[in-house]
């Protein structure tokens, strides 16, 4: 059953006089509960888009978007839902658990369970030994690694990363990796966006690939590789997208 | 509301941060500190002027830090990209709105209230302890400058800082020369003109309703009557405005 559906979801972005970027166009895919779906493209393909678009952050243009059974705006739904942005910028001035007990007030979960989240998840992030350090003394990776955190404050059935590795060292990239399979084996839906393929090829159970705000295809990695021919997830990203420029060059 | 106070608190701590606060705040209570410079005069005009420029002093500088933290309350949350995360949660952008707007609030209260205990200080120290006149200029002020923050974090909403600091501060002026500005429309004999000049009047909040010092300071007293009227008129400017500041959060691409 799709936890995540969206139909001709389409967004163009309106720059002065009659200049149209196309930033996502007749997107329909869905994500299943309990699977990693993985979202790749070359930078500006609209991956973050889409994201942005399923948060409710973005207005779509045209299309419709239905998780839980609810829209992307829905307040209830939200409740579900958690989300890790690309290259997280938080409030710097907070230490991790101050950060992550104000997410979990928006949340409206009592205190009680707040505190013993926050003990649960620093640990799990291996961030518990900088609990009063300031954000703002953060690398990139604890920044990445607090993201994430904060992203399960809530318990959610659904999980929205936006390149949840990017930042992290080859260990940090591991332990996010095993992490998500954790995860998942915890019955969550997960849907991540990254241009790292290895990573994708590792923890998806189901791809999809974009590229200039299209959706080329998705699908498994095994199902996809036989429609196209390929070996491998690298050589079908390749292929993928240079049959669309050929095709559009073509046009 | 237990949202919106959530976001309203963080909103004051990130407010507390800022250096600008500081400098003004300071510069403020130096302003005040200099008004008991003037010795040479009486002790009765030594009075007048330390309630003169003190109670100048709070409006303007609060108006100062009324902008300036409405200013840049929501663009920072965009440019740092917390935002993001903030509109992923289970909140309404209208949550979001009006917890920036309480943070404002609380950190006008806070500078109002260091600027007010210092001036009180002054005129213990020259003991003459502030008397329920002195308490409704106060007051008056800081509904105005409430006022003003709600308008520039209306503003913010929908323009850039650049665009929304030139218009805070030309509104400031001309809300303080709106009663001059209609002496003027009266006299204008141009119906087209005379009719733009009127709505502009109405719709232009009319600061110097909330200044009273004036007649304070030399000792004639304002009536409750008037302050709960100019009180109605600011609650219900900063209604409309934060209404308007609603609607423009929801429609805005962030």
């Amino acid at each position: 059953m799709p936890v995540i559906e969206t139909k001709e979801l389409t967004k163009y972005y309106y720059l002065g006089r009659n200049k149209v970027v196309v930033g996502l166009e007749n997107v329909s895919f869905s994500v299943e509960e309990g699977e990693i779906y993985g979202i790749l493209g070359p930078n500006g393909s609209g991956k973050t888009t889409c994201l942005k678009l399923l948060l409710g952050i973005l207005y779509p243009t045209k299309g419709e978007i239905n998780i839980l059974g609810k829209n992307q705006f829905d307040i209830e739904m939200k409740k579900n839902v958690g989300f890790l942005p690309e290259n997280p910028y938080y409030y710097d001035y907070l230490t991790g658990p101050e950060l992550l007990r104000f997410y979990g007030r928006l949340f409206e979960l009592p205190e009680k369970v707040i505190n013993e989240r926050i003990e649960k998840l620093l640990y799990l992030v291996k961030l518990n030994d900088a609990k009063k350090l300031a954000l703002r003394h953060y690398s990139k990776g604890m920044l990445e690694r607090i993201g994430l955190a904060a992203s399960l404050i809530n318990d959610p059935k659904i999980l929205i990363l936006d390149e949840p590795t990017t930042g992290l060292d080859p260990i940090g990239c591991i332990e996010t990796r095993d992490l998500l399979l954790q995860l998942k084996k915890e019955g969550k839906t997960i849907l991540l966006s990254s241009h790292f393929l290895s990573e994708v090829e590792r923890v998806c159970d189901r791809i999809a690939i974009f590229h200039k705000g299209f959706l080329l295809t998705t699908g498994t990695l095994k199902e996809l590789m036989e429609r196209y021919g390929v070996t491998g997830l690298e050589e079908l990203f390749v292929k993928t997208i240079e049959e669309f420029d050929k095709k559009e060059k073509q046009k | 509301m237990r949202k919106v106070w959530i976001i309203g608190l963080n909103s004051f701590r990130e407010s507390l941060r800022k250096k600008t606060l500081y400098i003004l705040l300071v510069v403020a209570l130096i302003v005040i500190g200099a008004s008991k410079a003037f010795s040479f005069l009486t002790a009765e005009e030594e009075l007048k002027m330390i309630k003169d420029v003190s109670f100048s002093s709070i409006e303007f500088f609060g108006a100062l830090i009324a902008i300036f933290i409405s200013l840049t309350t929501i663009s920072n949350e965009i440019e740092k990209r917390t935002i993001y995360t903030l509109f992923a949660k289970p909140i309404t952008r209208q949550n979001f709105f009006l917890g920036k707007f309480v943070g404002i609030v609380m950190i006008l209260f806070l500078n109002f209230i260091l600027m007010t205990l210092f001036f009180m200080g002054l005129l213990i120290f020259k003991k003459s302890p502030p008397d329920i006149q002195v308490f409704k200029t106060l007051f008056l002020i800081f509904i105005e400058l409430i006022l003003i923050g709600s308008i520039t974090l209306t503003v913010a909403t929908f323009a850039s800082d650049a665009f929304n600091i030139i218009f805070s501060v030309f509104l400031y002026i001309v809300g303080h020369l709106t009663s001059y500005g209609n002496q003027l429309i009266e006299r204008t004999e141009n119906i087209i003109l005379k009719g733009l000049g009127q709505m502009l009047y109405t719709i232009v909040p009319n600061y110097e309703n909330f200044n009273i010092r004036d007649k304070v300071v030399v000792g004639v007293e304002v009536s409750w009557n008037y302050v709960t009227k100019t009180t109605i008129y600011g609650i219900l400017y900063i209604l409309v405005v934060l209404l308007i500041g609603s609607y423009f959060i929801q429609k805005r691409e962030i």
